[in-house]
């Protein structure tokens, strides 16, 4: 039967950075006015895909083709021309922008020129034509993640899109904004538009999504298949590959790739067999705590909450609602208005991050690439920092001695290295953070924060994220786990807090509803 | 008070030139620390060009080339070398510096300063005082009005202003930042070269060594302080420029009483000063420089 | 091609570019550029006495350099080194002038402490704006370079004037024979001591104490070492004040050795080559002793440019200036080739 062209269809598509080949002859198509979803795992090539399509990434082979005429490569004016927009993962709207400005500085046509009356009226339109409840003369950095997104679909809708990509527009939502978006979609694809979503939650595959495409290791392994004739645990199998699988536990697997149903969303918590709180004084006590706002994020009020020796106590929340100035809080690098902290029992409210960390204070902080190495030191410089500030600063070292440690403290975290002379940017994300957590998850490490720490990671790092923190907690240590991912904190924590606008909005013992927790993320009632 | 306007004027104008170059550049996303030897290279074809060949049109023109490909040379440096910007931008100061002296001496055999026969058009003695104002002065204004207009009402000024801030978001709508940089970098060339003219033929007609005296680190500090915006940081150079001319007022003044080299210091002093309000008000510098750090496109 | 001899070649490279740059512009000008770089070469390495001149400007700019080294280690572009060099020259010479007549062993070492101070607290107050206030140092280094040049003006032409100036330079009273430490336009082994003691004390505290990989680790992302509880203002204001410190000790010598008085418009591009000395080097220690000794061979062979070539001395400077625009390049050539050729896959 002779149907029409595919919306999109690449034939051999591959892509090098230098020896990294992040996809590999790589031949999809995808029928017109449909939702698809493309899955795998991080590092997977899913997001190199995408932009591949949109024409913003040149691959070194390979066709694209848009409803059946083929678009150079590599040309991001020529992609948009034939109809196609992307809304990125980090959205690309410059903050200092106002709404108007980052409607116009990626159109096409109409005058160059305007005055600040005549900007704001042109896009408002736009905007109130899509739903989008904002000013047209709000700031980028002054909005919502969730309103920010909103704002990046309208920029991408700009121009009359026929195929929309989305590359993971779930991962900055609560439960009841991927709803909404989920709406939106099915809205924009019976107007006509091909719709084609990045995601890496089977939950959120089977929800919306009419087929799905798996790609593993820079290849397609699956797909597109139609989602009704599927089922999660091929699906899961597809996306982590049968060899990593078989080393996972199921509620692991499940977790990984958000396969868990909605109901019992959720496990149970992490495995009976862990020891929950053990008696005895709290790892972390916060009292009360408040600070001024940040200029990552809204200040903290009145914030109680404490860890016991052994256990895992998850942070869920809408990024930006207070879990950086959290971790700034606790690390001395935001100033307290009101309250009190205490390690182990002994008060650090105005003590320095030095001391702190001197009496077993830990972080994994949220940008590894920022906060967390010098990528262009080498490893044993970035692995022996903490210990380097332990005593004076002007004592004598012994760099080959050093070196030598390092490289078997890297060995022991199974990090894939060749020299500890080797800059820290030559690791893959997965072994980076390896290198943070050989550094900060050491046998005097008491309290440890591990903000995000998974993110960007394979399947196989984030498992062995995973294995180290929870032999961390069967040692004694009390760890704070914030992340944006519900999977993986219902997976893991002893318990859940959820913070919302600086505030504590919720506490769950498991098992977890997914439902009250993300009320609680958005403060709905229910 | 018209001469002090006058003086203000005058003093003023090749600063601001220069400043909506720095403007230009630093909204791109590069902090230009060129600008003096730009500028001193349109100080010396403005005055050589003259003499050699006669016509002021000539020796603008030459300036303006120059100027040009000694930005795009930059460019290339910075972009395509990927040397460090700060770095890359005082060795192009020191080529604009030692090599108009080489040119000098080359041409006049010493290094004595040159006289031009005349200098740019002037108003005329129908305006009085102000009679003595060039027409790159009078200009002045219309191209703060025009860089204005470029940088904050057009879409291509909003592009330029996304490649300094988000140049991913740059190039997800098909905009080069490495491209719109080398236009920032060519087009402030020319408004050097002007800036340069002015400072030599508006009002001595002379060219000497050395005699931007820093100016044009003066004018990347308006930038900072006027956080790149073209109004604010025309209106900062403005303000240096009048600490400028107070500093001679008030050596006519108080010539023996107050040390004749600490008022010349007096526009360096305000622009420390200045700098500092501006982070003040604005919170902090850019991160200390990473040396090895990859740069993020 | 990325090792520590990669670098060292890539360094040499651009260098190379550099010199064959300016090669050009000097015959645009009508010179002749072999003539040129062969005085350079005689000027610099080519006889005993060139080696001694090439000593004579290199181990004063070697001192200032490892003063850059350690600054911008530590993560802060500060180019100050002319004014704190001068600024160290000045308070040395203040010293050594309002001593006269005291014993040697008593003025001079008070001399060097004036100039380590001079140089020393002339970075401080960037420093502290950088710190306390985030105001950018860039340009406030820079404007202190100005200011204090004016500064040297004053200084000799009213307090410390030399009132038997012949009045071409002004500048200020030779320093008593008893307080040089070195002989005029020469190296002395007083100078090449203090250089060894110097260098070896900054090889060790950077490559050898816990400051060096703070500071290190801080210069290459000072965001990382805040998360690790480092106090970055302390660092980073210890590389400010010795690297001024450093710049301020070379103003001493060349006030006590070879120059012998405070002189206005004296070395008026020594910072900016020790600048240049210290990215060359690739911030290393080791490395700036070789390359300030090639550069101080480029000054000595400044002054034979006029002499054997009929440049102007400031030929030098245009080399300096054209080193330092490709010096920080980080691209290697073969990636020029896929520029003009055909477009690899852009992240």
């Amino acid at each position: 039967m002779n149907v029409e062209h595919n919306a999109i269809e690449v034939r051999d598509v591959s892509v090098e950075y230098g020896d990294v080949r992040a996809l590999v002859d790589v031949s999809v198509g995808f029928a017109p006015r449909r939702i698809h979803a493309v899955v795998g795992q991080n590092g997977a090539g899913k997001t190199t895909f995408a932009r591949v399509a949109a024409g913003i990434v040149q691959p070194v082979r390979g066709t694209l083709s848009i409803g059946g005429r083929e678009v150079p490569v590599g040309r991001v004016g020529a992609a948009r021309a034939a109809g196609i927009e992307i809304v990125h993962q980090s959205f690309a709207l410059p903050p200092s922008f106002t709404v108007a400005e980052a409607m116009e500085f990626g159109a096409e046509g109409g005058r160059g020129v305007f005055t600040r009356g005549e900007l704001e009226r042109r896009w408002k339109r736009h905007l109130e034509a899509l739903g989008v409840a904002v000013g047209p003369r709000e700031r980028i950095r002054d909005l919502p993640v969730e309103t920010q997104q909103a704002v990046e679909i309208a920029r991408a809708l700009v121009t009359d899109a026929k195929v929309l990509i989305l590359d993971e527009p779930t991962a900055v939502l609560s439960p009841s904004g991927v709803e909404k978006l989920f709406e939106r979609l099915r809205v924009m694809q019976a107007s006509g538009v091909t719709i084609l979503l990045i995601l890496h939650k089977i939950r959120e595959v089977l929800s919306i999504a009419e087929t799905v495409t798996v790609l593993r290791g820079g290849r397609l392994v699956e797909g597109p298949v139609e989602t009704s004739a599927t089922e999660p645990h091929r699906l899961a199998s597809a996306i982590i590959g049968s060899g990593l699988e078989g080393t996972l536990s199921a509620p692991d697997v499940d977790a990984l790739v958000g396969a868990a149903e909605e109901d019992d969303a959720a496990g149970a918590g992490p495995a009976a067999g862990n020891p929950v709180a053990a008696a005895g004084t709290p790892i972390l006590a916060m009292r009360g705590v408040s600070t001024r706002p940040d200029p990552e994020g809204p200040a903290l009020a009145d914030i109680t909450l404490s860890i016991a020796r052994g256990e895992i106590v998850g942070v869920a929340g809408v990024e930006g609602n207070g879990q950086r100035t959290l971790v700034r809080a606790l690390s001395h690098l935001a100033d307290l208005t009101a309250g009190d902290i205490a390690l182990d029992g002994a008060e650090v409210t105005r003590r320095p991050l030095a001391e702190r960390r001197a009496a077993g204070l830990r972080i994994i902080p949220f940008e590894r690439n920022t906060e967390g190495l010098s990528l262009s030191s080498p490893l044993w410089e970035n692995w022996s920092a903490r210990q380097l500030l332990l005593g004076g600063v002007l004592r004598l070292i012994n760099p080959a001695r050093i070196r030598k440690a390092c490289e078997a403290a890297l060995k022991s975290w199974d990090v894939r290295f060749s020299t500890p002379n080797q800059p820290a940017g030559s690791l893959s994300g997965g072994n980076a953070q390896k290198v943070i957590l050989a550094r900060e998850i050491d046998d005097s490490a008491t309290l440890i924060i591990a903000a995000q720490p998974t993110r960007g990671l394979d399947v196989g790092a984030t498992a062995f994220v995973w294995k180290a923190l929870r032999e961390a907690k069967a040692r004694g240590c009390g760890i704070l786990l914030i992340s944006s991912d519900l999977d993986e904190l219902f997976d893991i924590s002893d318990r859940v807090v959820v913070m919302l606008s600086g505030r504590i909005s919720g506490e769950f013992a498991p098992p977890y509803h997914l439902g009250e927790v993300g009320a609680a993320m958005t403060g709905a009632g229910r | 008070m018209d001469d002090a306007l006058v003086a203000i004027l005058r003093s003023g104008t090749p600063l601001v030139y220069v400043t909506l170059a720095g403007v230009l550049a630093q909204r791109a996303g590069i902090w230009h620390l060129g600008l003096e030897g730009l500028m001193i290279i349109g100080a010396c074809s403005a005055v050589v060009g003259t003499v050699q060949t006669g016509s002021l049109a000539v020796g603008l023109l030459i300036g303006i080339v120059l100027c040009v490909l000694a930005s795009a040379l930059l460019w290339f440096v910075i972009e395509i070398l990927r040397a460090n910007p700060i770095i890359a931008g005082l060795g192009l100061t020191g080529l604009g510096l030692g090599g108009t002296d080489l040119a000098v001496q080359a041409i006049y055999g010493s290094q004595a300063s040159v006289t031009a026969p005349f200098g740019l058009p002037r108003l005329g003695p129908e305006f009085g005082a102000f009679g003595v104002l060039s027409v790159l002065v009078v200009l002045m204004p219309f191209v703060v009005f025009g860089v204005w207009v470029l940088v904050r009402r057009t879409r291509w000024g909003l592009q330029l202003t996304a490649c300094g801030e988000h140049p991913f978001a740059a190039r997800s709508v098909g905009v080069s930042p490495s491209r719109m940089r080398l236009y920032a970098l060519c087009l402030g060339g020319v408004l050097c070269a002007l800036g340069g003219a002015e400072l030599s033929m508006g009002s001595l007609q002379i060219f000497a060594y050395g005699m931007t005296a820093g100016r044009g680190f003066m004018a990347f500090a308006a930038v900072i302080f006027g956080a790149a915006n073209p109004l604010g940081a025309t209106a900062a150079a403005f303000f240096f420029a009048i600490v400028q001319a107070l500093g001679i007022r008030a050596q006519l003044l108080f010539g023996d009483k107050v040390p004749h080299d600490l008022l010349l210091a007096l526009p360096y002093i305000a622009t420390v000063i200045g700098i500092w309000i501006s982070g003040r008000l604005r919170g902090g510098a850019r991160a200390a420089t990473a040396f090895g750090e990859l740069r993020d496109y | 091609m990325n090792g520590p001899l990669g670098q060292v070649f890539r360094a040499l490279v651009y260098v190379l570019i550099g010199l064959a740059l300016c090669g050009i512009i000097f015959e645009l000008a009508g010179y002749s550029a072999p003539l040129m770089f062969q005085s350079i070469a005689e000027g610099a390495f080519l006889s005993v006495r060139a080696w001694q001149n090439s000593l004579r400007w290199g181990l004063p700019l070697f001192l200032t350099a490892l003063g850059v080294v350690i600054s911008f280690r530590c993560g802060f572009f500060n180019i100050g080194a002319q004014g704190q060099f001068y600024m160290g020259a000045i308070a040395a010479t203040f010293v050594v002038d309002g001593l006269s007549g005291a014993p040697a062993f008593v003025v001079i070492p008070l001399t060097f402490l004036a100039g380590l101070a001079g140089g020393g607290l002339w970075a401080l107050w960037p420093g502290l704006l950088r710190v306390k206030s985030g105001t950018d140092e860039v340009i406030t280094t820079l404007m202190g370079n100005f200011i204090a040049t004016l500064f040297l003006v004053y200084v000799t032409s009213g307090p410390l004037k030399d009132p038997s100036g012949t009045g071409q330079a002004a500048s200020s009273r030779p320093v008593a024979e008893m307080y040089r430490i070195g002989a005029a336009n020469a190296v002395s082994p007083a100078i090449i001591a203090i250089c060894v003691l110097v260098g070896i004390g900054a090889w060790v505290l950077v490559n050898r104490t816990a400051f060096g990989v703070l500071s290190s680790l801080a210069g290459r992302n000072p965001i990382m070492v805040v998360w690790q509880g480092a106090k970055l203002s302390r660092l980073g204001l210890a590389g400010f004040v010795l690297g001024g410190a450093l710049a301020g000790l070379a103003g001493t010598i060349e006030v006590l050795g070879p120059i012998g008085r405070l002189s206005s418009g004296m070395l008026p591009t020594h910072g900016f080559t020790a600048i240049l000395i210290a990215l060359v080097a690739n911030l290393s220690v080791l490395a700036t002793a070789f390359v300030a000794i090639f550069f101080g061979g480029l000054a000595a062979a400044g002054l034979y440019l006029p002499v054997l070539a009929g440049l102007p001395a400031a030929a030098i400077d245009i080399i300096n200036a054209a080193i330092a625009l490709f010096i920080t390049a980080r691209a290697w050539p073969k990636r020029l080739a896929g520029f003009f050729g055909q477009r690899r896959s852009a992240p």
